[in-house]
């Protein structure tokens, strides 16, 4: 890269400000490239072959169908059952009598 | 899962390049479940699919992620190629949507990070990018080359892609179509609403300098 500074004013200024970003040393990963890819690659077929889908296994999901679970068990059994039992109330009121 | 640009070509291959007939064959073992031909493929494209992801992103980390997804995906859709296209343009659109897909997550999460912390969730300090645009900058000694990198870094999704590809990756107009899906001539329009766009941005600096 140079440092004379280059204008794209022109056309040849700015034919020059694109070989500069042709010519820049071109990124490369790091070492052992492959060993990583490989290491993501087997987990990512561990985690399948414990059969649960990939979005089960973020948290944020898990959470999300633990409240679901949650809602539609035992808690909203509770909230529905609580006006049966007021109804119900009557019937001990009935047998007093 | 969803893709931003369509996997696997349904449009017409541009010339043929003269690794065609190796990649073919690379393809076929690669089908076959053969391992070393998968780390054939990741020697003979890492650079590429990491440069192309570097080129997006300007970060070295997040390359490393995109690049290492892009070849993870190609290892478990590679039954599904069918050789419409070249492997490299395969590789190249896996390379570009993936990067593009991980810039608006991260944009997103920036958002939100940001929300937060106006909702007083975090102390978080959230870091800004460094921007070096105005032309005091230059006077102080930033390069126009990294003037010109941040400004394709806010050029339209699209418009960025097709100027990576064709002035950092070096491709013909035809493989920049064939990457997108779109036609040479739509290429030609990007490519040219891109320079257009740089050269107005990049053109009050020579003003000041």
């Amino acid at each position: 890269m140079s440092d004379s500074p280059i204008r794209p004013g022109s056309d040849e200024e700015w034919q020059e400000l694109l070989r500069q970003l042709r010519h820049q040393p071109q990124a490369q990963p790091q070492a052992f490239f492959y060993t990583r890819v490989h290491a993501r690659l087997s987990a990512r077929q561990a985690a399948s072959r414990a059969g649960l889908p990939g979005w089960v296994r973020r948290p944020a999901y898990a959470a999300l169908l633990g409240a679901l679970l949650l809602a539609v068990s035992g808690d909203g059994t509770a909230l529905h059952a609580a006006p049966a039992t007021a109804a119900a109330g009557q019937v001990p009121s009935a047998l007093a009598r | 899962m969803a893709y931003s640009l369509p996997l696997l070509a349904t449009f017409a291959e541009p010339p043929a390049p003269s690794g065609g007939a190796a990649d073919a064959e690379l393809v076929a073992r690669l089908q076959q479940g053969d391992e070393a031909a998968f780390r054939t493929l990741v020697a003979r494209f890492q650079g590429r699919v990491y440069s192309t992801a570097y080129s997006l992103l300007r970060s070295a980390e997040e390359a490393e992620d995109v690049a290492q997804e892009v070849f993870v995906e190609v290892y478990q859709t590679i039954g599904r190629f069918r050789a419409e296209a070249a492997l490299s343009t395969w590789l190249y659109r896996l390379a570009t949507s993936r990067a593009l897909q991980h810039r608006r997550r991260q944009q997103a999460r920036k958002r939100f990070a940001f929300f937060t912390s106006l909702l007083g969730f975090t102390n978080e300090v959230l870091p800004e990018p460094p921007d070096h645009s105005h032309p005091q900058a230059l006077l102080e000694g930033a390069q126009q080359l990294q003037l010109l990198q941040l400004h394709i870094s806010r050029l339209p999704a699209q418009q960025q892609v097709a100027f990576t590809l064709r002035h950092e990756q070096e491709l013909s107009y035809a493989e920049i179509a064939a990457v997108l899906g779109t036609s040479v001539a739509a290429v030609e329009s990007l490519l040219f609403r891109a320079r257009h766009t740089l050269r107005q941005h990049l053109q009050p600096a020579s003003h000041h300098v």
